[in-house]
């Protein structure tokens, strides 16, 4: 059981190397292996589940890894594997077309072995270990398709990714010298302990960086849009369906663990987490592209889990709706995105294109992809009997709950809760979106008819979808088991009473948030986001990029302010003891004849044909600091001899 | 009769670098097969003596009482001595592929085989007249190296690298001087300063250390003493590999260790003033060579700022003056010393199949040299400090040391670890970047002459990168050591 933890992990990596070497001479044979590599880490993940397997390395890297594979880290673990076999099959048609796939397939593999590395760790060493290597793995799979765009979304990546990695080791640093343990089961005791609060919380909210980085969490999404975008479709869906799950994995043993039921914690998690929400959400109506809409709706729904994580710290004791809600909105999300961007990559793969003007009416006599899509889109716009319902209402619940006992807060979160209804809304409102445009407008001419999907990804694809509504009806079943696996993680509990999904209010507030994603549907993208086009057809109009805190904040800062800062502070101290000596020469010394020279590397006793130049050497730092060292010495004998 | 055996493989190399210069051998084949076979040699001297070898000192001359020259090996010996020499043997048979383009063979080999033997001594060394002499030594020996071109820049170079050793080297001097009245030169850890008579010299002891420190931080390139370094880098690869990033430079830490550990002793500096002076200039340079090194587009200047940076993550480590601070410099130290001389290689690769400089001109570098690349790709990562590779590792070990202590300035430290990180991720993953993934505008025809070189600069690069990775995941029993060192057991 140990070593098939530790193979688990480690194989995928090997494989990937295997995989790229192979991939030189024959071009199935990655893609093979990284089939069958999946499909076995989910065997396995399913064994290590069921069996509870923990397993440490001492001494690697220092502090040794831990892994365990019970509660909710096997099941990550099984969900994680599971994804990413849906995308190695649907990938085999997509990469057909671009070069360099046996480079994709050992990255993505590594990207694997390093996932699980994440959600089987127990402790937050082991956590960051295998963050990094995800992180810089990952780069390469956004960095594949080489052209420009590509470029700088991965250069964006990148970026993110290192200052959070570091900022998060900061983080994780802080908090072991405060708690002297990094062990997630014991993180709870040991920081309960910590009587300096303030620094705790730095150490909370530094290690929530590099997390919230990975999560794609408000004001720290900017490279969010672009990465999803040019990254090829498999990649996206990995990096929404399971990369942004790191990111969250760390955020709930903060809140589970460290954070336990500390109101403050909660506070700022809930107000992150509905600004990425909202953004998202806001984003994700405006934008006239398939995949980038999809990229702003995994954004928003990462709101979603995050303002359930934020409900976890506020409710305290009685939390137990919020822990199952974030759970399985998490769950929800993932298998929901990767069903949406499978599809997204089918129609991608047919028409080259993600614009919804040029991918009108595609869906059209299309049962399969139809279906397929509508299953996810349900599912994500929390319609009931389907699985983003279920998650949605706890959520909900959980907020109204708080209502009841916020005291003089309660109108606060009724706005809250209003937030989080409007926000439902808006999930619909692009969800619509695309599917109005996709599967009932018409093309603008009629498309010829062929085989548009291989059979066997039709196959994987239809199972994904027809799981949803099944998650969705026997929400006592699957849901509440998958909850009761995972909730130990954040020491949660189980419902004081059964929660009625199926209730008048329940629906009820679902209904609200339908009704109010059509109205927004209609206003926002009917009459304003729409255009006659020449031809008389309709064109949508896309947002221009004004909001791109990205373009105008982060990357001037990087690239310009902070390297300029840094080097001019760094070039003045380093030229700071010449101008010292420079200072007493033309003062002291009374020495106005000599020119001024500037101070560069390399000035000083530069050997030219006429003598004057070479005055460079004596005004140097090494000359007086020879006359200097030859006055100590002097100095030093005259007091030993004389 | 059986302890001389230790100055064996100090001597060995002198003679044999010195019988080769005069000899004057021009056939290329039985001088590479002489010098190999020296260096192979003494390398297994050096790991046998320090191994198997006595561990009482050898007293080789008395000048009066209190001064000797004098070889023992210590814990902290062993691993400078460890480090070195596998190293030395590792660098010797790239640079047989390397000077082949600089030519001055004969003369090139001959003073770096000498060198070899001076660090040894260097590492040997039982007491602080012996260690002063190999140090100024070291200087003398290596400046050839340095000029070996003898064009302006190469000795314009070398006369700045010369003053700031030799000037340097004075204030240590001093230093050494108030050592043997106030205690007594041995190196024995934890000080020799004698308590009765140091009450009412306090400050100026400490202004002593003060002085020492800068004088010996010359050759550990710390702020603003580093100038000669960057200068320095016109130096052959292999020499700015192993003298720049490993011999020389580590052995100005190595001075500092001995100075702060060995002499002063830690009891005695730790908590005052010059403790917090000394931090603060290394914090500096840390955030500094990081910085100048990212402004640097010169390939081997921009690493040897890397090295300035370096070097005083190591001292930083030092400088805490606790048991686990000694720990954690030293850990730094073999994995700094492993990873920058795998840079250094491949920039020298690159420089002498190409003749390339700078580091925008590697666009596509990636595919045409992957062994090069690659292995500079994982030596930035294990320099930028992701893990599981080297600078992680060790990082860690430092940033632990720092918070034990609870000094406000260990903070400070930390954070500038994290920031001069952010530095290293900019200035290095650029160069790979470029490499791996160039500009849409680019050719594969544009890099269709370059190829990785032989073997015998691709293997040296593949066994340095393997053991930076097989130490970084497994440091324990590295660890283990040097907390012995650190405890004085060993």
């Amino acid at each position: 059981m140990e070593f098939l933890m530790l193979l688990v992990v480690f194989a995928p990596m090997v494989c990937g190397i295997i995989a790229y070497y192979s991939g030189r001479k024959s071009y199935t044979m990655p893609q093979i292996l990284s089939i069958l590599v999946t499909a076995i880490g989910s065997a396995v993940s399913v064994i290590l589940l069921a069996g509870k397997a923990e397993f440490r390395v001492d001494g690697f890297c220092g502090l040794g890894l831990h892994f365990t594979a019970s509660g909710f880290n096997g099941a990550l673990a099984v969900l994680a594997s599971f994804i990413w076999l849906v995308t190695s099959i649907t990938s085999v048609g997509y990469l057909k077309e671009t070069s360099n796939q046996a480079r994709y397939y050992m990255f993505a593999l590594i990207t694997y072995g390093a996932t699980l590395g994440i959600f089987l760790s127990a402790n937050l060493y082991t956590t960051f270990i295998f963050f990094e290597m995800m992180s810089f793995a990952s780069y390469v799979l956004v960095m594949h398709n080489e052209d420009h765009a590509a470029y700088r979304a991965a250069q964006n990546y990148l970026a993110f990714a290192v200052v959070g990695g570091l900022v998060t080791l900061m983080g994780v640093f802080m908090l072991y010298s405060l708690t002297g343990t990094l062990e997630i089961s014991e993180l709870y005791v040991a920081s309960s302990a910590v009587q300096n609060r303030g620094m705790l919380y730095a150490a909370g909210v530094l290690t929530l960086f590099g997390f919230g980085v990975k999560a794609g969490m408000f004001p720290l999404h900017t490279w969010l849009p672009t990465s999803y975008m040019y990254a090829p479709a498999p990649t996206t869906a990995l990096l929404s369906a399971i990369l942004s799950k790191a990111g969250i994995f760390g955020i709930f043993v903060l809140t589970g663990q460290v954070f336990l039921h500390d109101e403050k914690w909660g506070m700022l998690i809930l107000v992150l987490g509905m600004l990425t929400m909202v953004v998202g959400g806001v984003f994700g109506v405006l934008t006239m592209n398939l995949k980038r809409t999809l990229a702003f709706s995994s954004m928003s729904q990462i709101g979603f889990i995050l303002v359930a994580v934020g409900m976890q710290g506020l409710l305290g004791e009685e939390n137990a709706l919020a822990v199952d809600g974030s759970i399985l909105h998490l769950f929800n999300h993932s298998m929901i995105k990767v069903l949406l961007f499978s599809c997204a990559e089918i129609i991608f793969f047919n028409t080259g294109t993600y614009d919804l003007n040029k991918i009108r009416g595609f869906g059209r006599n299309k049962p399969l992809l139809g279906f397929a899509f509508a299953m996810g889109a349900l599912g994500i716009i929390g319609m009931p009997l389907w699985n983003g319902y279920i998650s949605k209402t706890l959520i909900h619940e959980s907020i109204v709950e708080y209502i009841a006992i916020a005291g003089e807060m309660s109108g606060l979160f009724r706005f809250v809760e209003w937030v989080f209804i409007i926000s439902g809304g808006l999930t619909c409102a692009y969800m619509l979106k695309i599917f109005v445009a996709v599967f009932i407008e018409k093309p603008e001419k009629p498309l010829e008819k062929k085989q548009y999907v291989s059979p066997v990804v039709a196959a994987v694809v239809s199972v994904c979808a027809v799981i949803l509504p099944l998650m969705g009806m026997l929400p006592y079943n699957i849901m509440n088991g998958i909850a009761g696996l995972c909730r130990g993680m954040v020491n949660g509990k189980a419902p004081e009473h059964i929660v009625n999904y199926f209730s008048f209010t329940n629906i009820k507030g679902a209904a609200y948030s339908l009704i109010i994603g059509v109205v927004i549907y209609f206003v926002v993208v009917r009459l304003i986001m729409t255009r006659k086009s020449k031809k008389g057809g309709k064109t949508y109009i896309n947002l221009p990029s004004v909001f791109s805190i990205e373009k105008y904040v982060y990357r001037p800062l990087m690239l310009t302010v902070l390297p300029f800062v840094g080097a001019f502070f760094a070039r003045v101290a380093g030229s700071l003891v010449d101008w010292i000596i420079l200072f007493f020469r033309k003062t002291i010394f009374n020495d106005p004849y000599r020119p001024v020279l500037a101070p560069t590397d390399n000035y000083f006793g530069k050997y030219s044909r006429r003598s004057s130049q070479r005055k460079g050497f004596t005004m140097s730092l090494a000359y007086s600091l020879m006359l200097a060292g030859i006055g100590v010495m002097a100095t030093l004998f005259y007091l030993l001899f004389a | 009769m059986n302890s001389l055996i230790v100055i064996l493989p100090v001597l060995l190399p002198i003679v044999a670098g010195a019988g080769l210069l005069i000899s004057g051998c021009s056939d290329r084949r039985k001088r590479q097969i002489y010098v190999a076979s020296v260096v192979a040699v003494n390398m297994l001297i050096t790991l046998g003596v320090i191994f198997f070898g006595p561990k009482e000192e050898l007293t080789l001359i008395r000048f009066s009482e209190g001064m000797s020259l004098a070889f023992r090996v210590d814990g902290l010996s062993s691993v400078f001595g460890t480090m070195v020499s596998v190293l030395w043997t590792v660098t010797t048979f790239y640079s047989f592929e390397y000077i082949k383009h600089e030519g001055k063979e004969t003369k090139f080999f001959s003073f770096f085989t000498m060198s070899f033997g001076v660090v040894v001594g260097l590492s040997f060394a039982a007491n602080m007249l012996t260690f002063y002499l190999f140090y100024e030594l070291l200087t003398l020996a290596t400046l050839p190296l340095v000029m070996h071109a003898m064009d302006d820049k190469a000795r314009s170079a070398g006369k700045k690298y010369l003053i700031y050793s030799m000037s340097g080297a004075a204030f240590a001097f001093i230093a050494m001087i108030f050592i043997s009245q106030f205690g007594s030169l041995d190196f024995v850890m934890g000080g020799t300063l004698a308590a009765e008579k140091i009450s009412g010299y306090k400050d100026v002891l400490l202004t002593v250390y003060l002085l020492g420190f800068m004088g010996f931080g010359v050759k550990a390139a710390v702020f603003p003493l580093h100038g000669w370094l960057p200068s320095a880098s016109v130096a052959p690869t292999p020499v700015s590999a192993l003298l720049h990033a490993v011999a020389v430079v580590k052995a100005g830490v190595f001075a500092i260790i001995r100075l702060t550990y060995y002499c002063f002793g830690t009891e005695f500096l730790y908590g005052t003033w010059v403790q917090y002076v000394m931090m603060g200039v290394v914090i500096f340079t840390i955030v500094f060579g990081s910085t100048m090194a990212l402004r640097t587009s010169h390939f081997k200047r921009r690493l040897a700022y890397s090295t300035v940076s370096n070097l005083s993550y190591i001292l930083f480590g030092v400088v805490l003056m606790t048991p686990a601070g000694l720990v954690g410099g030293l850990i730094h130290m073999i994995f700094h010393a492993v990873i920058k001389i795998t840079l250094f290689f491949c920039a020298g690769a690159v420089l002498y199949k190409t003749h390339h400089e700078y580091v925008y001109t590697l666009e596509g570098f990636g595919k045409a040299m992957p062994v090069t690349m690659l292995t500079f790709a994982i030596s930035s990562l294990g320099l930028i400090g992701v893990p599981p590779f080297a600078g992680f590792t060790s990082k860690w070990q430092l940033a632990t040391a720092a918070v034990e202590t609870g000094n406000p300035l260990a903070y400070v430290g930390i954070a500038a670890l994290i920031i001069s990180a952010l530095l290293t991720a900019l200035y290095l993953l650029s160069v790979v970047i470029t490499a791996y993934f160039p500009k849409k505008d680019f050719r594969l025809e544009q890099v269709k002459d370059v190829a990785d070189p032989n073997r015998l600069m691709t293997v040296p690069l593949t066994l340095l990168t393997a053991a930076s990775v097989v130490l970084a995941v497994f440091p324990a029993p590295l660890i283990n050591i040097f907390q012995q060192i650190a405890a004085g057991l060993f």
